[in-house]
């Protein structure tokens, strides 16, 4: 088990502030975890009204989008007309934040038929500043700007990327998030050029970046702090078996695992797991044309390689008809193809596709399953 | 059809079968981009709009699923004078509606509707116009969607093939985020049916009815169970599928059943 | 090492050609030759492929069919199969299109230098090998035997008769050729390509097998390949994938780990044999 469960006893007055105890014997415990990543960050406290302030005040600096309720009981992100419409406390967005730098549609270029002609699209990169953005979540737009930036670039995702500011939030986990089975703490801070740490009374306001101390100063509300302050772990409770940089290696040997065809026999295919990943970027590219019959847009769309189209050729063979074969795929571009190249698990834990599934399938039970299946096999071979 | 087509004008005809006609009534609210449909085109038969005929057309669109032998002939001649024909709306794309008789006896549906004088008016079970004719495209929907009409009536007056969707309305749902109707308790039809719609009726509150048929090479175990656990058995899931897909459901392997 | 020298603005402004010949090959296939605006060169390998695009009817992954020697138009031969090559059989010379590319990975001409070429084409496939044959043809010195293995369905939609005719009579070629379904004046070996290879004579050591044709070709002409006992190191391939973007981001052409826009579409065989999706 790792070592912040010890911390949890420690810091047991929930979320209250409390003073860290230096050089004690948890000092070593605390090598990779949560607290360090905060500990040497200036701090400041704001209560709720502060924080709501503070967003009005991001509103006269730029653009501000938030996390807000949409429906009976779903949240979305949007532009703010309101400082007092952000949700603080929010399980999940239905929609990841890359709908802001890979939009749904967008036009790459415009044109006209009758004279063959096109002109390139320019776009407009203004300052947004993003508020409420939990890790999982920015560790999804690290990863887009791996896939996107990498080769050859898109401009036009990085200009947006150039002009964002974003500014972190603390989340409680609900049963579908797994981001600390994947390394990836509630309180992970890259990113961010504020981070707010939820606590009893209010906020607790980390400065990450040079960016983010600029706004901060010029901010009026709030109040300094200077105590070490340990902050509980809430533990995630979805769970992966294994560690996550075993991952990889399961995926080497589960190609071919009959959990494929036991999942896709639940799966309809409709593709809500491609089209809320924070970290799919599939697109499909496609010319519309205006009523005119002259003047038209070539614009690309969100695709998701779990729809039956995906991998048909134009002569009609289609590459991955089964939806086994379409599911491994996409398990496997987040577990073990673009990890080859980067180094990293392209899940990030967010619970999206399970808490979305029309079919009530889970990823972590899929992952789990793999796991089992690789262990069974090890065990075989050992014998 | 090049450019140049497109000054000379293509003839466009519209034909009804058995249908409500309201695919057609339709057409004529789109009062943005009717002006501009008829720039490009002559309209030289549409019985809702006017009285004109032709003799050939460059465009026959279709409504209405056949469902009685007349309609055999008459679509049949339709064919033959028409470079394009585009079925327009569910009934003509798959029976649609029409085709929910198909599950009863013949006799009792003519005498429940007809009474003692059924004979005098004679019917066979309602098929899609691909059934009796080739249909080079098609505009789903019941009624049509105006996006994929406005779709499939550009491409075809641009010379090009039109491309509806072909993956769920969960996808437009999704893009939309709107709140999943399933979880809210209804039944919903929207993971397994042809996006095209811009999830109309789960953005407005409703349900997925399915009135746009089923998507491609579907997992009819899967969408039954899926069905089954958010509450619905597998025999209503087999019947509100049934409102607008009787001929595709009943062409379909078991969907689960024993 | 040929490379990219193709200028463009962004991934995706295409740049604006001419056709300046068309030539019908069968009743679905057409030979477009296409030149770039001031006379720039293309620069590709054989077996490389440019992103086609007509502004309404979209972009589309051609092969190219012409070799490199020969500049500075190249040739693109299409089949009409959807919305955008329809439209493209309906052009004319002077008519306009917008090119992307080269793309992607070519044959590996370097290693195969001074080795015997063994060609098998299956279909359409002869469109994307013309680009080595020609190639090599045209620097015949720098290759040993080149022996072409053609099959088409039927006689009717054989690709490039003029080219065949040429290189049936060229010396040093050796072209031999299958149809699955003869016509009346067919005086050819008739049945599947496969047919053709168990009686060449090969030094499978020296010789490179090429091959490209419809998916369900690949299978049966490894096995036949394989019971040859040509070296799998000896073996390229191409596939064909669905792409829109051309440039590794669209995800549509990835095979397990590889896009073949980037990786393929050309495929070493001890490569594509990790991928398990790919034959």
């Amino acid at each position: 088990m790792p070592c912040y469960y010890d911390l949890m006893l420690y810091s047991h007055c929930g979320t209250k502030i409390v003073k860290q105890a230096s050089n004690t014997m948890w000092g070593f415990l605390m090598s990779k975890e949560f607290n360090s990543k905060l500990t040497d960050l200036k701090r400041y406290f704001f209560n709720e009204s502060d924080v709501r302030k503070f967003i009005d005040f991001l509103m006269t600096k730029a653009e501000v989008i938030a996390p807000q309720t949409k429906g009976e009981q779903s949240f979305a992100y949007n532009v703010v007309k309101n400082s007092s419409d952000v949700a603080l406390e929010y399980p999940r967005t239905m929609q990841p934040l890359k709908k802001y730098f890979l939009p749904p549609v967008e036009t790459l270029l415009t044109f006209k038929m009758s004279s063959n002609e096109f002109s390139e699209e320019v776009i407009e990169a203004k300052k947004q500043i993003f508020f409420g953005i939990h890790s999982y979540e920015m560790k999804g737009i690290h990863l887009l700007d791996y896939c996107l930036g990498k080769g050859k670039p898109e401009s036009n995702y990085l200009k947006r990327r150039a002009n964002a500011l974003i500014i972190g939030i603390s989340y409680k986990p609900d049963k579908y998030h797994f981001a600390t089975s994947l390394g990836i703490d509630i309180e992970e801070t890259e990113g961010f050029a504020l981070f707010f740490e939820k606590v009893t009374e209010g906020y607790l306001v980390f400065v990450v970046t040079d960016e983010g101390a600029e706004l901060i100063k010029d901010f009026s509300g709030g109040k300094p702090i200077d105590e070490q302050v340990n902050i509980e772990e809430l533990p995630q409770q979805a769970k992966i078996k294994y560690h996550y940089n075993r991952l990889p290696q399961v995926f080497e040997h589960v190609y071919n695992s009959r959990v494929w065809d036991h999942f896709a026999d639940k799966c309809v295919g409709c593709g809500t797991c491609n089209l809320l990943c924070p970290t799919c970027y599939c697109f499909d590219v496609r010319d519309e044309v205006g009523l005119n019959a002259d003047d038209g847009k070539r614009q690309r769309f969100w695709d998701g390689c779990m729809l039956n189209s995906f991998a048909e050729v134009a002569g009609g063979e289609n590459f991955r008809n089964k939806l086994a074969a379409r599911m491994r795929h996409r398990l496997y571009r987040k577990f073990s193809y673009i990890t080859k190249s980067s180094g990293e698990l392209h899940c990030v834990g967010c619970g999206r596709c399970t808490r979305y599934c029309p079919a009530d399938i889970s990823i972590v039970e899929i992952i789990n399953s793999l796991i089992e299946d690789y262990s069974a096999q090890q065990k075989k071979q050992a014998v | 059809m090049s450019a140049q087509a497109v000054k000379s004008k293509p003839k466009v005809a519209f034909f009804d079968f058995t249908s409500c006609e309201g695919c057609q009534l339709n057409k004529l609210n789109f009062e943005n981009e009717l002006l501009d449909i008829l720039e490009l085109v002559d309209i030289v038969e549409f019985r809702e709009a006017m009285d004109d005929k032709a003799d050939a057309y460059d465009i026959a669109f279709i409504e209405g699923s056949i469902s009685t032998p007349t309609c055999i002939e008459r679509i049949h001649d339709i064919r033959r004078r028409s470079k394009v024909l585009v079925a327009l709306g569910q009934c003509a794309v798959t029976g649609g509606i029409n085709a929910m008789k198909n599950s009863h006896p013949s006799e009792w549906v003519q005498e429940t509707v007809y009474g003692k004088d059924k004979y005098l008016f004679p019917s066979i079970p309602a098929q899609p116009v691909s059934a009796i004719v080739k249909v080079d495209y098609e505009v789903r929907g019941c009624p049509m969607s105006a996006p994929e009409y406005l779709h499939v009536f550009k491409s075809l007056v641009l010379g090009r093939k039109p491309e509806p969707p072909d993956y769920a309305v969960c996808v437009e749902c999704k893009l939309k985020e709107n709140e999943c109707v399933l979880e809210k308790g209804m039944f919903c039809l929207g993971p397994i049916t042809r996006a095209g719609c811009d999830a109309l009726c789960p953005s407005n509150g409703q349900y997925c009815t399915g009135c746009r048929g089923m998507v491609s090479n579907i997992n009819e175990k899967g969408a039954v169970d899926m069905l089954k656990k958010h509450g619905f058995s597998t025999e209503e899931a087999i019947k509100r599928m049934k409102l607008f897909n009787t001929n595709e459901v009943d062409k379909q392997i078991s969907w689960g059943r024993k | 090492m040929l490379t990219n020298t193709t200028e463009m603005k962004d991934l995706y402004y295409p740049l604006m050609s001419d056709i300046i010949k068309v030539e019908q090959l069968t009743a679905t296939e057409k030979r477009f030759e296409i030149a770039l605006p001031d006379n720039q060169v293309l620069n590709h390998k054989p077996g490389q492929f440019v992103e086609v695009s007509l502004f309404g009817f979209g972009e589309a992954p051609i092969s190219i069919s012409s070799s490199p020697t020969k500049t500075p138009a190249f040739d693109l031969t299409v089949r009409r199969t959807g919305k955008l090559t329809d439209k493209m059989h309906e052009l004319a010379v002077g008519s306009k299109l917008g090119i992307r590319g080269p793309f992607g990975n070519g044959f590996d001409v370097d290693f195969m230098k001074g080795k015997d070429m063994l060609f098998i084409a299956g279909g359409i496939g002869l469109a994307p090998l013309k680009s080595l044959i020609d190639y090599t043809i045209d620097k015949r010195k720098d290759f040993g035997r080149i022996i072409i293995v053609y099959g088409t369905k039927h006689p009717s939609e054989i690709l490039f008769s003029n080219e065949i005719e040429k290189w049936k009579n060229l010396k040093d070629v050796e072209f031999h050729m299958t149809v699955d379904r003869p016509d009346d004046n067919w005086k050819g070996n008739i049945g599947v390509i496969t047919t053709l290879i168990p009686p060449l004579e090969i030094n499978v050591e020296n010789t490179i097998a090429s091959i490209v044709g419809p998916p369900i070709m690949y299978k049966f002409v490894l096995m036949s390949l394989n019971s040859k006992r040509i070296p799998d190191e000896n073996i390229y391939m191409s596939l064909e994938r669905r792409m829109k973007c051309g440039v590794g981001k669209c995800g549509h052409c990835q095979i397990n780990h590889s896009y073949v826009c980037q990786d393929g579409p050309v495929y070493h065989y001890p490569k594509a044999k990790e991928l398990e999706e790919a034959v």
